[in-house]
């Protein structure tokens, strides 16, 4: 009997331990060793580590790039909020309105394109498009006599960051956008019938049928977009050789790795990740308290 | 048995002992920094070949670009994952490399075979050696020149070379008055560009005993006034470059110049092969940076240093590594690496009339004439160091940072790299 009771209490345990394992192994291990990494000063080359509290904690105030790839971080998020979550599901809407239905596909497929092409090759592409003396931009504007708006995109201070940031929402509105379409196509028509019945106009459709039944994936996506805005590395790593001219362009994950693997200070890479854990958990949680709805 | 379970038996007899005789074949991992042509298409080649006559042995070839590759080696070296023959350059770069322990010294190797150590330039293999062992082999060799379009010089009615920095600026000058607004674009994109500039300038204008004392890890201050100085001779070179300075990458801007649309370019010997390779019928003439007048350095040198390969300690197979580490040095492999790639070589007679052009021969011979070589500014001192002068030179050519500023983090960054090295 005792052993029956044994096997049943340790059966869900063999079926969770597999993922237990994993996650363990893979994710929290890792971060519980980077946390300990953080209080040391140490080379890759070598196996000295030297301890130094919270020195590297108080670097990180000293340091002025946190500051400039911090803001270029909050650049990207409020951006990506703006352009990937609300224009997103604004095309969404479009694209799922009955009028749209013939041509909906055609453009959904177009607008989800970016999505499954490599960031590396877009990065290349876009490198291309923002070269400053034959580029497609300046050249296209110079075209429509726009010729003063040239500049050099990528290697001006002022225009690097955004025209980085402009990269991403290329790529990936057209996935918000898709979830955005799932969840609407599960909003029930009687709902858009009835309001048509009482005569609302598709812009009150929206903003009182569409959006409050869609607030939950809205929610996601903004977690999404907001925590991948911490995250950024590839578009200013590849399009500006790692956040230049200078560091106007530099993101906190391109400073974590340069200073990890371009100069050498693990310890203080560690903390950097420490930092960029913090941050892209407090959003999560901030988001999920204001956002719950209990629904799904 | 039936005959039907024989076959089955014969036919897993034979599959095992196929698979057997894969794995008897001994893999070397070789990892270098060209994907692009034309030595991707040169190490292959080597590869194959080299595959071919020892069919015992399969290389396993991997690369990546540049700055990608500065990351990932140290990356491999620190996580003990380093492949068995890799590229590496010389100086600081090969000396970090060597720190961690997981590089073979290679005395062994040439007091065995005293052939092989005698087919090298010998100056070109001191940038390989550390306390006394040798770490690696040059491959090519390099310098850093002022290469000139001859045409537009002359169409510019500029007859003659500039000799000191004041004259360089003057026949800067001088191309822009007659009709070319950028006479100079050095693609500031890419921060290890701007490292060749300082690196030279420095070397130029300050004492030996000051970049001596700076250089080394345990003492560099940073805080001579000769280095604010520097930083403003090389904005006003940067002033020539136009406004697409840092936005141009040193690829466009040799392009540039081998299409004959740019008049200068502070440019590698070994780059002379590409610029061959994409206009053949490109007349250009090439000068040492010139000096500073009130320079304490020795304007003689030339910035440059070797590249070559190292072979890990830590190799599985360092037989069959050492037998590949050898072929590719070998005389008529490095004679065709001249053909393919237009790049001067450590190899002893590689480099003959038939196989190289006249500035590539020029190239090797203003190598050999000079009075030494100065490092690359990037491997000369610690990386955090050269950081901040990159990246700052780059915020003052965009003016976004001082030169105050930025004299202000390389002073940070040598305080501490000095408390790395007091450790």
């Amino acid at each position: 009997m005792r052993r029956n009771n044994v096997r049943a209490a340790a059966e869900p345990l063999l079926f969770i331990m597999p993922c237990i394992l994993v996650l363990g192994a893979f994710v929290y291990y890792p971060l519980v060793q980077n946390l300990a990494f953080s209080f040391f000063r140490f080379s890759a080359f070598s196996p000295e580590k030297v301890f130094v509290g919270f020195g590297n904690y108080a670097n990180l105030f000293l340091d002025k790039t946190v500051g400039t790839a911090l803001r270029n971080n909050a650049r990207y998020a409020v951006i990506s909020v703006l352009c990937q979550v609300c224009f997103g599901l604004v095309l969404a809407a479009i694209l799922e309105d009955r009028s749209f239905r013939r041509v909906g596909q055609l453009f959904r497929t177009t607008f989800f394109l970016p999505v499954v092409i490599s960031i590396s090759v877009i990065c290349l592409l876009f490198g291309f498009i923002y070269r400053p003396m034959d580029g497609l931009l300046n050249g296209f504007l110079e075209l429509v006599g726009l010729g003063s708006l040239a500049r050099p995109w990528l290697g001006s201070s002022k225009t690097a960051i955004f025209a980085t940031i402009a990269v991403s929402q290329w790529q990936s509105t057209g996935y918000v956008m898709m979830l955005f379409i799932v969840a609407i196509q599960k909003i029930p028509e009687e709902l858009y019938e009835a309001a048509e019945i009482d005569g609302a106009s598709k812009l009150r459709r929206f903003f009182v049928i569409t959006l409050p039944q869609v607030r939950e994936m809205f929610f996601v996506t903004s977690v999404i977009t907001v925590t991948g805005s911490v995250m950024v590395f590839n578009e200013p790593y590849i399009l500006t050789q790692g956040g230049g001219p200078g560091t106007s362009s530099i993101t906190i994950a391109v400073h974590m790795y340069q200073s990890g693997f371009f100069k050498d200070m693990m310890g203080y890479a560690s903390t950097l990740a420490v930092l960029i854990f913090g941050i892209s958990a407090a959003l999560a949680v901030l988001q999920l308290r204001s956002f719950r709805t209990g629904e799904e | 048995m039936s005959k039907r379970i024989q076959a089955l038996l014969a036919v897993l007899v034979i599959a095992t002992s196929i698979a057997a005789a894969q794995g008897a074949k001994t893999t070397i991992r070789f990892f270098h920094r060209w994907p692009l042509e034309p030595r991707k298409s040169y190490f292959d080649a080597l590869v194959a070949e080299f595959e071919r006559r020892n069919p015992d042995i399969e290389i396993e070839m991997d690369s990546v670009i540049n700055d990608a590759y500065k990351e990932k080696i140290r990356v491999l070296v620190s996580s003990n994952d380093i492949p068995d023959v890799f590229c590496s350059w010389s100086d600081s770069f090969a000396y970090n490399l060597v720190k961690s322990g997981r590089i073979k010294p290679l005395n062994d190797l040439l007091a065995r075979d005293k052939a092989f150590a005698a087919s090298f330039i010998q100056s070109q293999v001191k940038p390989f050696t550390f306390d006394g062992k040798v770490y690696g082999m040059p491959q090519t060799i390099d310098g850093k020149v002022f290469a000139y379009n001859k045409a537009i010089f002359a169409k510019a009615g500029i007859t003659k070379e500039p000799k000191d920095f004041d004259e360089l600026l003057a026949t800067f000058a001088t191309l822009k008055k007659k009709g070319y607004p950028t006479p100079i674009i050095e693609g500031l994109a890419d921060p290890w560009t701007i490292s060749h500039y300082l690196g030279t300038m420095f070397q130029r204008y300050l004492s030996p005993a000051v970049t001596a004392k700076d250089y080394n890890e345990a003492t560099g201050e940073f805080t001579d006034p000769g280095y604010r100085v520097v930083l403003e001779r090389f904005q006003k070179i940067v002033d020539f470059m136009g406004p697409n300075a840092t936005s141009i990458t040193h690829t466009d801007a040799r392009a540039l110049f081998a299409a004959g649309k740019l008049p200068v370019i502070y440019i590698q010997l070994a780059e002379f092969g590409l610029i061959r390779k994409s206009n053949p019928d490109i007349q250009y003439g090439y000068f040492n940076f010139p000096a500073f007048k009130d320079g304490k350095g020795d304007p003689g040198l030339l910035t440059g240093a070797p590249e070559g390969f190292m072979l890990s300690s830590t190799s599985k197979n360092p037989e069959a590594a050492e037998r590949f580490f050898k072929f590719i040095y070998e005389k008529q492999n490095a004679a065709q690496f001249v053909k393919a790639v237009g790049a001067p070589v450590a190899v002893i007679g590689a480099m003959t009339p038939d196989n190289s052009f006249p500035e590539l021969i020029g190239a090797v011979e203003l190598i050999n004439g000079v009075e030494g070589s100065a490092p690359w500014f990037d491997n000369a001192v610690n990386i955090k160091i050269a950081d901040a002068f990159m990246r700052g030179a780059q915020a003052v050519a965009t003016k976004d940072k001082t030169i105050d500023q930025v004299m202000a983090e390389v002073q940070a960054a040598a305080k501490i790299v000095r408390s790395e090295a007091k450790k």
